[in-house]
């Protein structure tokens, strides 16, 4: 009995050492946004008074910050929403469907995860490119559908749906292709209910990974009113004299979606990582 | 029987897409091929409206910024887009516009680092505009010139100087029992002396060194005329003297305990700017870094770089840094841009003098030595006129080809400079260091 409260003790102790050291950064990220570029630079770990002075300089710097959010959020919005849908509707049909061919597609389907995206990178931007020569406006470079085009559709979301599309039960399947339910019908009336969760996981993984997206928006996109958060947060990091201050409230400013969608959908996300069904 | 038809339909989807690939590509070659036979043949090169890519809103954007005022002052039709942007970004923009051939959405002017300018003539011909008929080559300072001229053409616009200068604390300095005509004309050997000095009387180191940057040694090869490649740009790393010389001296420093330890940019700032260091030998752009320590005004002055005084050629004057402004050829309105060019940073003195007050530029162009502002002596350097002595220090800056992979070779010299200072013998580790700088020049091409 005492021994396992020792042990107990113990375990606190380290789970509370690794929370503080996991915390620790958004703790100073949000104390650096309360204080000015010199502050931060001495290393002050206490809350200043001068968040609404960085908050007033991000948003009225010839940056375009308050653009970059909207842009943001419309990209990665209207990608999770696609991505989730396209991805779905594969991975289910991978599983469910069955032929011959179908292990050795989607080995090359997973094969393409292998390939790195800069290696795509020029590829991509000549097709864009081409395609805006070609009088397409709206869907050449420089526009969001360029940087939302490519992402919609990626090998590691349509595994994921596969994944748990094997814990479905096909009993449920069976029963209402019996009853005469056609197939869209049953993947939409059926299948997408029970997957809730794993919708839920692959959301929040979709939706960090447009809003952090860097590489492929910093070449698609031009116009500095269509550039995204963290193209701007990368150009204020790279004066010779950084703002600090500004550059924190910006960073927290560009945590805040994924941390609320985070939270929102907790629980189901690690379902969904677990499995859907059980 | 439904798995087959879908596995055909996947098929054939996945041909279609890649046939239409193949077909992009083509189209985009095609379109380029005509886009770049069209551009010279239409006599018309001008545009109403252009666009500058710079990366530091307190410095270069700055300077555009001025300068498009006064260019809208003779040309009021011209619009002139400054965007600020990060270097890197400006860079990963360039390579993949420039290896792609298509400029869409590219700027008419750009600024590129002098480390950086050579890859893109060397690997991408044509693209960058001939300038030798406004960029005036008597009247910037020559190795500024020499790094972007190619075929005896000027593709650029000489823009900031990086003298390289010792700032020291002349309080500490005199503390240790030296005199300001002590740190004149310095050798490495004298400078090393006082350190111990200082070091002995006031407990403080007498530089600051950061293990990740090598801007002291590419500043100590510069000062006698060599770099990490050689005129033609091969590799020059076992048999360099020079470099021997400043690894030698680099190693010398931090065995006789005279150097403080900062990892990273900030913390050497603030080492300097917490009087943990006596000086800071650096470009002339980290003035502004020091004056963010505003107690200390009075206390510092700035002496010309010291000299290596067992390597022949090396003077008291080197570089480090600094940047160029060029014009992308194939944007639509390349006579605009030189317009724009030549109206201000390629000849207005007026520009480039205010210029050295609002963001304390060192111009590298001759005229400005005989400015307002560029003779006025600043305070918190005990009024010396530092912007004089910077200018007439660029004028005996080494010419050096600084080749097409400063940065690359760089990292191959930081793990070399890391095993030296442990212990490793020099001619073995540079040795070694030659072959695989050879191995990034060769896959450079």
């Amino acid at each position: 009995m005492k021994r396992n409260k020792t042990l107990s003790v113990l375990k606190y102790i380290f789970l509370a050492v690794l929370s503080a050291v996991s915390i620790f950064p958004f703790f100073w990220m949000i104390i650096s946004a309360t204080n000015t570029a010199a502050e931060v630079n001495a290393g002050k770990l206490t809350f200043g008074a001068h968040l609404a002075e960085n908050l007033s300089s991000l948003f009225h710097s010839d940056l375009h910050f308050g653009a970059s959010v909207g842009n943001s959020m419309i990209i990665a919005l209207i990608t999770t929403v696609l991505a989730l849908l396209i991805s779905s509707v594969a991975g289910y049909g991978f599983e469910i469907f069955r032929s011959k061919a179908r292990d050795r597609v989607f080995n090359i389907l997973l094969l393409s995860m292998m390939i790195p995206f800069c290696a795509l990178m020029i590829p991509l931007y000549r097709m864009f490119g081409a395609a805006g020569k070609a009088g397409l406006t709206g869907i050449g470079l420089n526009t969001l559908f360029s940087v939302i085009m490519p992402s919609i559709c990626t090998a590691f979301l349509i595994f994921f749906f596969r994944q748990n599309a094997k814990s479905f039960p096909k009993d449920i399947l069976e029963a209402a292709r019996i009853d005469g339910l056609n197939e869209p019908r049953i993947f939409i009336h059926m299948y997408v209910p029970v997957m809730k969760s794993s919708y839920a996981a692959a959301a929040i993984v979709t939706f960090m990974s447009s809003w952090n997206n860097y590489l492929w928006p910093l070449v698609a996109l031009q116009d500095p009113q269509k550039r995204t958060v963290p193209l701007i947060l990368s150009a204020m990091g790279s004066s010779y004299t950084p703002d600090y201050g500004m550059i924190m409230a910006g960073i927290v400013i560009a945590t805040l979606p994924t941390g609320i969608l985070f939270f929102m959908m907790q629980k189901q996300f690690v379902a969904g990582m677990i499995g859907s069904v059980k | 029987m439904k798995g087959k038809r879908i596995a055909a339909v996947l098929l054939s989807a996945a041909m279609l897409v890649s046939m239409a690939a193949c077909s992009g590509g083509t189209a985009n070659t095609s379109s380029a091929a005509a886009n770049s036979q069209a551009a010279p043949s239409s006599a018309d090169n001008t545009a109403k409206k252009l666009t500058i890519w710079a990366w530091d809103d307190t410095f270069n954007v700055k300077a555009a910024n001025e300068a498009k005022e006064i260019y809208a002052k003779s040309n009021p039709d011209v619009t002139v887009n400054v965007v600020s942007m990060a270097q890197n970004d400006i860079v990963a923009k360039m390579n993949t516009a420039f290896e792609s051939g298509n400029m869409d959405g590219m700027p008419n002017i750009v600024l590129i680092e002098d480390y950086r300018i050579q890859n893109y003539l060397k690997s991408y011909p044509g693209v960058l505009s001939d300038l030798s008929d406004i960029t005036k080559t008597d009247k910037f300072m020559d190795y500024k010139l020499k790094i972007m001229t190619e075929n005896n053409k000027v593709y650029g616009v000489p823009f900031d100087s990086g003298v390289a200068c010792v700032f020291y604390r002349s309080d500490l300095i005199k503390q240790a029992g030296y005199k300001d005509s002590d740190m004149q004309s310095l050798t490495w050997d004298k400078f090393i002396e006082i350190g111990k000095a200082v070091k002995a009387k006031t407990g403080k180191a007498m530089i600051n060194v950061d293990p990740n940057d090598l801007g002291i040694i590419r500043m100590m090869i510069q000062s006698a005329g060599k770099w990490y490649v050689d005129a033609d740009g091969k590799a020059d790393i076992a048999n360099n003297a020079a470099l021997k010389e400043a690894l030698a001296i680099y190693k010398k420093m931090q065995t006789e305990g005279i150097t403080v330890t900062s990892s990273g940019w900030d913390a050497g700032v603030a080492a300097v700017n917490d009087s943990k260091a006596a000086t800071a030998v650096m470009g002339c752009w980290y003035a502004s870094s020091i004056k963010k320590a505003a107690d200390q005004s009075g206390k510092w002055a700035v002496a010309p770089f010291p000299k290596m005084s067992n390597v022949s050629g090396s003077v008291n004057s080197s570089n480090c840094g600094g940047a160029s402004w060029y014009v992308i050829d194939k944007v639509p309105g390349k006579d605009t841009a030189k317009d724009f060019l030549s109206k201000t940073f390629a000849s207005n003195t007026d520009l480039l003098d205010s210029l050295c007050k609002d963001i304390s530029l060192v111009s590298t162009y001759k005229d400005t030595a005989s400015g307002k502002n560029v003779n006025t002596p600043d305070a918190f350097f005990n009024n010396q006129p530092i912007y004089k002595d910077w200018n007439d220090w660029t004028k005996n800056i080494p010419a050096v080809n600084y080749g097409t992979s400063t940065y690359d070779i760089e990292s191959k010299m930081t793990e070399a400079v890391q095993s030296i200072v442990k212990g490793s013998s020099i001619d073995d580790t540079l040795k070694n260091t030659q072959t695989e700088v050879e191995g990034i020049l060769s896959a450079a091409g």
